[in-house]
């Protein structure tokens, strides 16, 4: 049964990806939630909080709000809040119950809009998705509410986009020489920087989370993107040697060991987005059940070590801590991915 | 009086017991006291299930492998289709839960199913899955869990009726003249006076927060007596005790004499010889020590932290803010106590959007913090590391509380590593 999880944990969740991808860009973040998204946000979900505080709310929603549908609670609280707060953008994020009785975001949005005088958007989430959702939403809710066209173009501008701290904990990017930096989103840069995103001349997408911002503001500003290292553009073929995880990630880590090795490697992708992130030679899988059976015949698996739980004993099983699935247990562990060298070496 | 706006007020001009409006909700990164998922691992052999959505799943699952029991833990997601279909709710989770144990390598003897503020908020059958996983698993016993924190503001906590439920599971055994402690998460340490003079009147003290064996948690329904320990633990005995007919009484860990010999006295306990004197002579002891640094306490550090403040203030310690969001109404002559004779005091609340951590500054003085949350707010590394009162009871308890203080103060702690770690008390692997 896909729904069931023997002993394998879920990903982090699209609430928490939606607070990680707008942590650092002094927002107010508001989940309408009863209770416990954030607490297993900042305990489990993010690496930040002791290192650089944010402004992320739940809503504490209770039952006869939620049966009631009773939006002035919530609105009144936002605007309190946003004006002892004073943040520079609030954004809205929902959970299961305020999606089970439709309530209207947008509609809140442009509410708390009026009456604060900030920018207010939707991102949207129901808890029920992973984290690459989450932050994905949160991107493209972000770059359609507040990127604006940009006066002139800076040569050689770079946008790095799909960096939180779930997918890239210790990963340092840099830019090619003569090429400038322009915006990180976002993980290392701060709203001034990424509201000039619309002058650079590229967008860098190095994980699936920065895919819809890219699209966007490919259509939107004619801003061209490409993938993590081209990936794609390495041809693999099929093998039993598996890279489980993220699909970027997964693709990009597979194309190096290609390049300098030789070694093919297959991508079982096991986060929700994957459109156009795939080789043929990959597949994607939901659910543990699916993840087990997919890697049932493997030679050699990486992977984050839970997947060793369900991993064949038969298989070489070369450790990659991911910190979107197994959280803080391994956060020691997990390496810079531009440094191959240091978490995978051929036999 | 009217509930402030502000995170923070003069207890003089504190509501009771609700000093601060609502509103959005801040989540301070300290994380010590005890969720649904360390609570149910108490009881031994028992595996757990939870059957939510992926982002409410996170938590609990990554509690369950940060103390290394995946593997009495386990999962049913829910996904959008079951909100959909009628019947699919109740079908999403019992097939969920046939499929997990059927994959188990042994069934357990005792499961906690976990539904969600989703299956309440749909009408979910519940009575109808619970019957029907029984008829499935006639050998399994199923515990009534509930993750629904969307009921807890106006009615019982999820996990006050988690410890009901695991209180309902103990038999009525026949009575051996034991008393059982229950209610509490914290073991009863060896400075308890409860444990200590009952035990050397010869009766045996069972402990519901250490039980070994599956067995021996049953064995807590031979007891001829309970006492409760913590307030969260107060439904769950009471229907225990009103099952069973045992009479119970209530004790928290209370810093007032006369509570402290009025309680020992109710169990039938020999009353202390000089407790009195010598808790006074630990406390002047450590008072010219800590001279006049500040203090502040949270209320996740001991049941009654009104309790502590008062003891604190009578014994001339500098007690300036105290970390809560709420009152126990139990708690009403200690506040009304604090009222008159230490006005100044700050109520400050956890939660609000103000909520940040004290920024540090070259040359700040000394603060002694009790509790994880004070010490986070307060931003220091002298404090008493302790939730729930950490099994201390009585004079020999008071007296080792002051020595935890005076060691929090001499010694600083490694705060950012010690506070994010979950359930103090319980197996971490960090």
């Amino acid at each position: 049964m896909k729904k069931a999880y023997k002993i394998l944990p879920v990903y982090t969740g699209d609430v928490s990806g939606f607070a990680s991808a707008l942590y650092e860009l002094g927002g107010m973040l508001v989940i309408h939630d009863p209770s416990g998204c954030n607490s297993t946000y900042n305990t489990h979900d993010e690496v930040r909080w002791y290192k650089q505080e944010a402004l992320i709310y739940i809503s504490g929603l209770n039952d006869i709000d939620a049966i009631t549908g009773n939006d002035d609670k919530f609105i009144n609280d936002i605007v309190r809040a946003a004006n002892d707060m004073k943040p520079k953008f609030i954004a809205l994020a929902n959970s299961p119950l305020p999606y089970l009785n439709g309530t209207d975001f947008k509609g809140i949005s442009k509410i708390v809009e009026d009456r604060t005088g900030l920018p207010c958007f939707y991102v949207q989430t129901n808890a029920m998705h992973d984290y690459s959702k989450g932050a994905s939403e949160a991107f493209l809710a972000f770059a359609k509410k507040m990127l604006k066209p940009a006066s002139e173009k800076i040569a050689g501008g770079i946008n790095i986009l799909g960096t939180t701290p779930l997918d890239h904990t210790n990963t340092k990017f840099s830019v090619p020489e003569g090429k400038t930096l322009v915006s990180n989103w976002a993980y290392g840069s701060s709203l001034e920087e990424v509201l000039k995103a619309t002058s650079a001349e590229l967008n860098l997408v190095v994980s699936s989370t920065g895919l819809a911002a890219a699209e966007y503001m490919k259509n939107e500003f004619g801003i061209p993107y490409e993938l993590l290292g081209n990936y794609l553009d390495v041809k693999r073929g099929k093998t039993r040697r598996y890279i489980v995880g993220e699909p970027v990630i997964s693709g990009f880590v597979a194309a190096q060991i290609k390049e300098k090795s030789g070694t093919d490697f297959n991508v079982i992708a096991t986060t929700e987005i994957t459109d156009g992130l795939l080789s043929e030679c990959d597949r994607k899988c939901h659910g543990e059940d699916e993840i087990r059976e997919a890697l049932s015949d493997a030679e050699v698996i990486i992977g984050d070590p839970m997947f060793e739980l369900i991993s064949p004993e038969s298989a070489r099983f070369v450790r990659l801590p991911h910190f979107a699935m197994s959280g803080r247990l391994y956060r020691k562990e997990i390496p810079d991915l531009m440094r191959l060298e240091d978490y995978y070496n051929e036999p | 009086m009217q509930t402030t706006e502000n995170d923070r007020i003069r207890i003089a001009d504190a509501s009771f017991p609700k000093p601060f409006k609502g509103g959005l909700e801040f989540n301070a990164p300290a994380h010590g006291t005890w969720n649904i998922v360390h609570i149910g691992f108490k009881i031994p052999k028992a595996h757990q299930i939870y059957i939510c959505a992926d982002n409410c799943m996170r938590g609990v699952v990554m509690t369950a492998a940060e103390m290394g029991e995946l593997s009495r833990f386990s999962s049913v997601i829910l996904e959008e289709d079951d909100m959909v279909f009628a019947g699919r709710l109740e079908e999403s989770t019992i097939e969920g839960v046939t499929d997990v144990l059927n994959s188990l390598p042994e069934l357990p003897p005792v499961v906690i199913v976990f539904p969600v503020c989703v299956h309440k908020f749909m009408g979910c059958d519940i009575n109808f899955i619970y019957d029907e996983l029984s008829k499935r698993f006639p050998s399994v016993k199923f515990v009534r869990g509930f993750m629904d924190p969307v009921m807890q503001k106006r009615g019982t906590t999820p996990d006050q009726r988690l410890r009901k439920a695991m209180f309902d599971i103990i038999p009525e055994g026949e009575k051996d003249g034991s008393v059982t402690v229950m209610g509490c998460d914290m073991p009863l340490a060896k400075d308890n006076d409860i444990r200590k003079l009952l035990e050397a009147q010869g009766v045996t003290v069972r402990d519901e927060a250490s039980c070994a064996t599956l067995q021996d948690y049953y064995d807590l329904g031979k007891c001829s007596s309970v006492i409760c320990s913590y307030p969260a633990g107060v439904l769950g005995t009471e229907a225990f005790c009103k099952r069973t007919g045992r009479p119970m009484v209530y004790m928290p860990f209370t810093f007032s004499y006369d509570e402290i010999d009025d309680a020992l006295s109710q169990i039938g306990a020999v009353p202390v010889f000089n407790g009195r004197v010598s808790s006074d002579r630990t406390a002047a002891g450590l008072k010219t020590l800590l001279g006049d640094t500040e203090i502040a306490l949270d209320y996740t550090a001991v049941p009654r932290p009104l309790s502590l403040a008062r003891f604190l203030i009578e014994k001339g310690f500098n007690l300036k803010r105290i970390y809560l969001d709420a009152i126990d109404p139990g708690e009403q002559n200690d506040f009304d106590w604090l009222v008159q004779n230490a006005p100044d005091i700050m109520l400050c609340a956890t939660m609000h959007v103000k909520g940040r951590r004290r920024g540090k500054a070259e040359g700040d003085d000394k603060i002694l913090a009790i509790g994880q949350k004070a010490a986070w707010f307060e931003g220091t590394e002298y404090f008493v590391n302790m939730i729930e009162g950490g099994g201390l009871y009585g004079y020999a308890g008071i007296k080792a509380f002051l020595k935890l203080m005076e060691d929090a103060f001499l010694v600083p702690k490694d705060t950012e590593d010690i506070i994010p770690r979950k359930g103090l008390g319980c197996e971490c692997v960090l």
